[in-house]
């Protein structure tokens, strides 16, 4: 047991020494700067750091979603599949007919859409910045349904996406 | 006594900080208990500022070497990275130009297909050719990565030498094809 009387060890001196110089500062622990390199960071700093529930709880276990999991992953990646023959096809046959340029475009906004989601949720984390990610989630799906209308506008009152690009890919100064 | 005891003791009995060797006699003055008595200042917190004080911590932590230690064409040219690169790119491109294409009659803008041909038509031919490589490369680089991709998620192709090999082909092909695009259509 602890007593006052008994001369204590060396690193108990230093103990009681450092904690009776310590009636001026408080005891809590201050942040203590560690050696870094002096190289700069080839990435961004850290985020906001966040603690959820208390430091002894295990880390949460996210609900299982076969949406969200496998079957999203199958239809990303058959989506992809799918635009690799309507994408070859324009070169093939110079343009396509409007059917098949609607799907092209249906699909062409799935991807893309799916592209940004994925980039939504690789940078914006829930946890660091959870109103950001909330936003930037919320304008992707108002710009994407946007985006859609516009293509259908296109598709109608225009020439179509296949046709588009290749007039104006093909415009030459004589032939207007 | 051997000298270098002395030495020794001495040095230790030196050591002692002033409370350690004087406390006994201090508290016996003011009669405080003699056991069990820690002179130590605490501060309350609520466990939410405890939390606090631990997140900014975790700031202060040592960053393990990452990017920069790695060669620079499995981080700056990695196909991964330029597939979203391009494919962002691409659809980013879309994106802006089928939403200004729905708002162009509240701005009485032109962006029909017709009146965009016209103006590129009239582009000098260096920036003609520029603004379609900047368009066919990123183009060319996505199919490739693409399929590759497509390619590696059946489990196919993850030998060392397969991925060195393919990665180099996705950027010659990349390079190329948004060449050919650029000025051979």
């Amino acid at each position: 047991m602890a007593s006052l009387m008994r001369p204590t060890t060396l690193l108990r001196q230093t103990a009681l020494a450092s904690r009776s110089a310590a009636f001026a500062r408080p005891a809590a622990v201050r942040a203590a700067a560690f050696q870094t390199s002096s190289r700069k960071s080839a990435i961004l700093p850290a985020g906001p750091q966040v603690i959820q529930g208390g430091v002894n709880d295990p880390a949460p276990i996210p609900t299982p979603s076969a949406a969200h999991g496998s079957y999203h992953w199958a239809f990303e990646r058959l989506v992809a599949a799918g635009l690799v023959p309507l994408t070859i096809a324009p070169f093939a046959a110079g343009s396509l007919n409007p059917t098949l340029d609607a799907i092209f475009c249906g699909t062409l906004l799935i991807h893309s859409h799916m592209g940004f989601q994925q980039v939504v949720i690789d940078y914006i984390p829930q946890k660091g910045w959870p109103k950001l990610r909330k936003g930037a989630t919320w304008l992707l799906n108002l710009v994407t349904l946007m985006v859609g209308v516009g293509l259908y506008e296109f598709e109608t009152n225009d020439v179509g996406i296949t046709e588009g690009v290749k007039r104006v890919w093909t415009a030459k100064a004589g032939t207007e | 006594m051997l000298a270098s005891r002395v030495g020794v003791a001495a040095t230790r009995s030196a050591a002692k900080p002033f409370m350690a060797q004087n406390l006994p006699k201090l508290a016996l003055a003011a009669r405080v208990p003699a056991t069990q008595y820690r002179p130590i200042a605490t501060v309350k917190h609520t466990p939410a500022e405890g939390d606090q004080i631990l997140a900014k911590q975790r700031l202060n932590r040592p960053v393990s070497p990452h990017l920069g230690i790695y060669k620079m064409n499995q981080t700056w040219f990695g196909s991964s990275a330029w597939t979203r690169i391009t494919g962002c790119t691409l659809s980013g491109v879309a994106y802006l130009y089928f939403g200004s294409y729905l708002l162009a009659p509240l701005f009485g803008w032109h962006l029909e297909s017709a009146s965009l041909a016209a103006a590129f038509a009239g582009l000098p031919m260096l920036v003609n050719g520029g603004i379609k490589f900047l368009l066919g490369f990123p183009f060319a680089m996505h199919f490739f990565n693409g399929v590759k991709h497509l390619v590696l998620d059946t489990g196919r192709g993850y030998a060392k030498s397969t991925l060195v090999r393919v990665e180099t082909a996705a950027w010659s092909f990349g390079i190329l094809g948004g060449l050919f695009l650029a000025f051979g259509l």
